[in-house]
């Protein structure tokens, strides 16, 4: 029998983690760029399931039935990109010591280089941007990438990544979006990201 | 998930033990559906994710490597959630 059976999850745990994969992607997607009206539309349709997470979810959809396409484009500017410096920064770095491109990017490029993770062609941001660091995450949690040592990068791995590179500021980031003057769709991401990523650090204490 | 864990929950699946892996993996699981992260609650958005194309992008490396393996479950993450 293959090697790869030892890697087949239990179902009902492999569905949990797709799930966590899947809002980091969304995540990515939302921070990368802004959503266009098909992607709006499909997220007015989002039903949260309970809890706090639940309820982001809902925020979230109500946000975007009732946002305008261009009305989002002009916000996402606004705040990440902006003439004469964007209203936030969402770079791991900036958070954490004030400037760019400072050690924690040094710290991130080494551990991507470990976990076999690489910057794709004719891309020019640090790598420590929330929405890389979300897709890393997402990666990391299917299996994406080729780490050094192992096959897969298991909780462990994945807490040690979240723990330094996303779970020391991230947080603050979502918070600070939450209530950035010029948000007005992008607050219903900030709560969805922020209490996203209070589950996620209260469940990797659990598996610990 | 370690692999420690997942081999020894296989290891209780098949010695009859159901497929709860550990207390620790039973708590975690509940955690994230009391925070109402249920499967599914992501609906047809998870099919409308792509991440592809943004500013910061990271993409894998060497996927050929002798470290990596597919399995049923990665390709599944691979399609909901990222093509």
């Amino acid at each position: 029998m293959s090697r790869a059976v030892d890697h087949i999850v239990p179902p009902e745990v492999a569905e949990e983690e797709l799930f966590r994969a899947q809002v980091y992607a969304l995540l990515a997607r939302l921070l990368a760029r802004a959503p266009d009206a098909a992607f709006l539309n499909v997220l007015g349709e989002l039903a949260g399931e309970g809890g706090a997470f639940g309820a982001a979810l809902d925020q979230l959809a109500d946000a975007a039935r009732g946002s305008d396409p261009a009305a989002v484009e002009e916000e996402f500017t606004t705040l990440f990109i902006g003439v004469g410096g964007s209203e936030r920064t969402p770079y791991g770095s900036f958070y954490l010591t004030g400037f760019l491109n400072e050690k924690p990017l040094a710290e991130l490029r080494a551990d991507m280089a470990r976990l076999g993770i690489a910057r794709a062609d004719g891309v020019t941001e640090p790598e420590d941007h929330i929405a890389a660091l979300c897709e890393m995450m997402a990666g990391l949690i299917g299996g994406e990438f080729a780490p050094e040592e192992g096959d897969v990068v298991g909780l462990d791995g994945q807490r040690a990544f979240f723990d330094r590179h996303i779970g020391s500021w991230a947080g603050r980031f979502f918070a600070d979006l939450e209530t950035s003057l010029s948000a007005r769709f992008y607050r219903a991401v900030g709560t969805v990201g922020r209490s996203f990523l209070a589950v996620e650090a209260r469940a990797f204490d659990l598996a610990a | 998930m370690t692999r420690d864990a997942v081999k020894a929950t296989e290891e209780a699946v098949k010695q009859g033990k159901g497929t709860q892996s550990t207390d620790k993996g039973l708590a975690r699981r509940e955690l994230f559906r009391a925070a109402g992260l249920g499967v599914g609650a992501l609906g047809a958005v998870a099919a409308g994710v792509t991440a592809t194309g943004g500013p910061a992008e990271a993409a894998p490396a060497e996927t050929a490597s002798t470290g990596y393996r597919e399995t049923d479950h990665v390709r599944k993450v691979y399609e909901v959630s990222r093509f």
